[in-house]
């Protein structure tokens, strides 16, 4: 520890010679904990966000904060990004339970966030001034499913089976409220505790109540636990659908004998028509050996975003925040503007999408105009 | 009522896979007086030993127990042997602690070694069934619980007939006594240790083809079996065995007649209740 001291001391004196131009980002992500495998998505494509801020000319040091999956960790993240690495701004977290809790704390020290995925409605519902969401919100997951489903067939019955965490139950409450504006009855609703290795108990329920259509929010690996047992129960509605998160991850797809028809809504696909998102899927895969989720592009834009606001702004906060509300994009991620409506403020109107499972593969299936596939409608059966 | 048989019946079948990582818990707990908290990881383990033979070795899970156990086995030995015979006498949260700190380097480890990714087995019976009547009985759950059967049943007599299993339950009925009457103990602890950590794995084997793996998956099985063991009674194998199914039953009933979500709470009010009426768990004897 001594022989550290006159090593600080000497990195201080030394310190004013590295250019100001270097802009202080805060990174919050779930790189370890249970979350970590849709979290290293947001790693890599914050890594990427960062190598095309550099190729034009903006230097941003990235600190980098891991939040464990556990809101508390994420709190503590945020004051010491705030207050001692004095960040202009912050890009995260993933969980909607951690970015709830962040986005509270940024507020507060004035810091803007760029919130990537979180998509729980409330977080953007407080009318905070300094927190912006790229993401959609759970009410665009459950609508643009619902949608499709009406336009494709007549469903009266479903259920709506969620984890109890913040993403869950709001993405629950949100399918609730849609369903029943298109006048569908919902038969079944439970939200369960994720990470069990049975939901056969829970499955049979469903079964019983044969709804049309099954509404699941699960992150990561219960998507394919529901869905192995549900294939084992033979349970049959009209139609999967899948909030996002858990259905829409490579190794989902990869099981072909409980992923083929299922619907999942996501916030982009590397098939989509936007500009660039093509190209980006390709340059992901290439760099680190795997296909994207929707999780990369949200948090590649945010970041980008955030890094050009800032840079702009030389790193004044309260110049970034404006900026931020004032700007508009356009990019891989369809067009992204952060606006003030319904109860929200700087809400990106987040154009959804519906991927389905062909085959083990993922192609863009809703809204027509951007579609890769046609959809296959209804459920085939189990293989 | 299909759905009361249907829950009981995969309640019953996963409670077996539990009750095998309570065993292994209690017979470590039982000889040495010291809880493995590094018991999940131990689980885990086993789950990425037998997902590297599956996917490596293209041995199927419920065959590579026959590896696993050996290896686990060994490994729980090893551990003993070298860290956890340090602290057999020392301070009860200095044996916490240590257990507690070899599960965080295991999980955390393993993290480094092959990331966080969620691994999956697939196999040709992962999702598969076959129906009984109104029921549908998952295939794969049912092979692990006939296994779990036969490893519990080979266990009983091991320690019930054998001179070695004799010496183990003479250790854990009374240290001290056992060595007087020329038992080793510090050998039978080894064993214990790695007969635990065995068991452990086996079940970690067992539940992989219809689970995910990822490093962190070991922490709410050491929970489990935690709760396994005391309402079983401390030390006892019996108990654990029984205890083990009580709780699948118990979480796949609640699950169905309450709340998916509630289930958990459900399992520690019986805990509580079992508690509350008979202090030292249901095949403990108490210790005054």
């Amino acid at each position: 520890m001594k022989r550290l001291v006159p090593l600080l001391l000497a990195a201080l004196l030394v310190a004013p010679a590295i250019p100001l131009a270097q802009i202080k980002i805060g990174v919050i992500n779930s790189m370890t904990g249970p979350q970590a495998p849709i979290g290293e998505n947001l790693t890599n494509g914050i890594k990427l966000a960062e190598e095309d801020l550099a190729a034009k000319g903006i230097k941003v040091q990235l600190i980098w904060e891991d939040d464990t999956g556990k809101p508390q960790v994420g709190l503590s993240a945020m004051d010491k990004l705030a207050t001692r690495d004095n960040v202009a701004g912050v890009v995260g977290a993933y969980t909607s339970a951690v970015t709830n809790a962040v986005a509270k704390k940024a507020e507060q020290y004035k810091v803007p966030l760029v919130n990537p995925v979180a998509s729980k409605e409330e977080i953007t519902r407080q009318g905070y001034k300094y927190v912006f969401r790229v993401s959609a919100t759970t009410g665009d997951y459950a609508a643009i499913l619902l949608d499709l489903a009406t336009t494709l067939g007549k469903p009266k019955s479903i259920a709506i089976l969620s984890e109890n965490t913040d993403f869950g139950v709001s993405g629950a409450k949100s399918a609730r409220a849609y369903a029943e504006k298109k006048g569908i009855k919902v038969v079944f609703e439970e939200a369960y505790s994720p990470g069990s290795p049975d939901y056969r108990s829970t499955l049979v329920k469903v079964k019983g109540a044969s709804p049309d259509l099954m509404f699941m929010v699960s992150y990561v690996a219960d998507a394919i636990t529901l869905m192995r047992q549900s294939r084992e129960l033979q349970l049959t509605p009209m139609a999967f659908l899948g909030a996002g998160a858990g259905f829409s991850t490579a190794e989902f797809a990869s099981e072909k004998n409980i992923s083929h028809g299922v619907f999942s809504s996501t916030q982009w696909t590397p098939d989509v028509s936007w500009p660039g998102s093509k190209a980006f899927g390709e340059r992901y895969q290439k760099r680190f050996g795997k296909v994207p989720t929707y999780h990369a592009a949200n948090a590649y834009t945010a970041m980008l975003i955030l890094g050009e606001a800032a840079a702009k702004a030389g790193g004044d906060r309260e110049k970034i925040a404006a900026a931020l509300h004032a700007g508009s994009w356009d990019g891989l991620f369809g067009p992204v503007k952060f606006e003030d409506f319904d109860g929200y403020t700087n809400q990106n109107r987040h154009q959804m999408l519906v991927e389905q499972v062909q085959n083990g593969q993922y192609f863009t299936v809703w809204p027509p105009a951007l579609q890769s596939a046609k959809p296959i409608w209804p459920f085939p059966g189990w293989k | 009522m299909t759905i009361f048989l249907q829950s009981l019946l995969s309640g019953v079948l996963i409670g077996g896979v539990y009750a095998l990582i309570g065993v292994g818990l209690t017979i470590i707990f039982g000889v040495m007086r010291i809880i493995n908290f590094a018991h999940g990881e131990l689980v885990m383990l086993g789950m990425y030993a037998a997902y590297f033979l599956f996917t490596l070795g293209h041995v199927d899970p419920f065959v590579s127990i026959v590896f696993v156990f050996p290896l686990l086995f060994l490994f729980g030995a090893v551990l003993q042997k070298t860290v956890i015979n340090r602290v057999l006498n020392a301070l009860p949260q200095n044996q916490i602690l240590l257990t507690i700190g070899i599960g965080l380097i295991l999980s955390n480890t393993m993290m480094l070694l092959f990331t966080s990714d969620y691994r999956i087995i697939s196999t040709a019976y992962s999702s598969g069934s076959f129906r009984v009547g109104e029921i549908s009985v998952s295939a794969p759950l049912l092979v692990s619980f006939v296994i779990t059967a036969a490893v519990t049943a080979v266990l009983y007599w091991f320690l019930l007939k054998t001179d070695t299993g004799q010496a183990i339950r003479a250790t854990a009925q009374d240290r001290d006594a056992a060595q007087l009457m020329g038992v080793n103990v510090r050998r039978m602890s080894v064993l214990a240790t790695g007969l635990g950590a065995g068991l452990a794995a086996v079940a970690g084997a067992l539940i992989s083809p219809t689970y995910y793996i990822f490093p962190q998956v070991g922490q709410p099985f050491t929970l489990k079996a935690f709760v396994i063991v005391v309402l079983g009674g401390m030390g006892s194998v019996m108990g654990a065995t029984v205890g083990g199914v009580i709780i699948g039953a118990t979480e796949s009933l609640a699950g169905a007649y309450i709340s998916s979500g509630l289930k958990d709470l459900v399992v520690y009010v019986l805990f509580l209740l079992i508690l509350l009426f008979k202090p030292a768990g249901l095949f403990g004897k108490s210790r005054v």
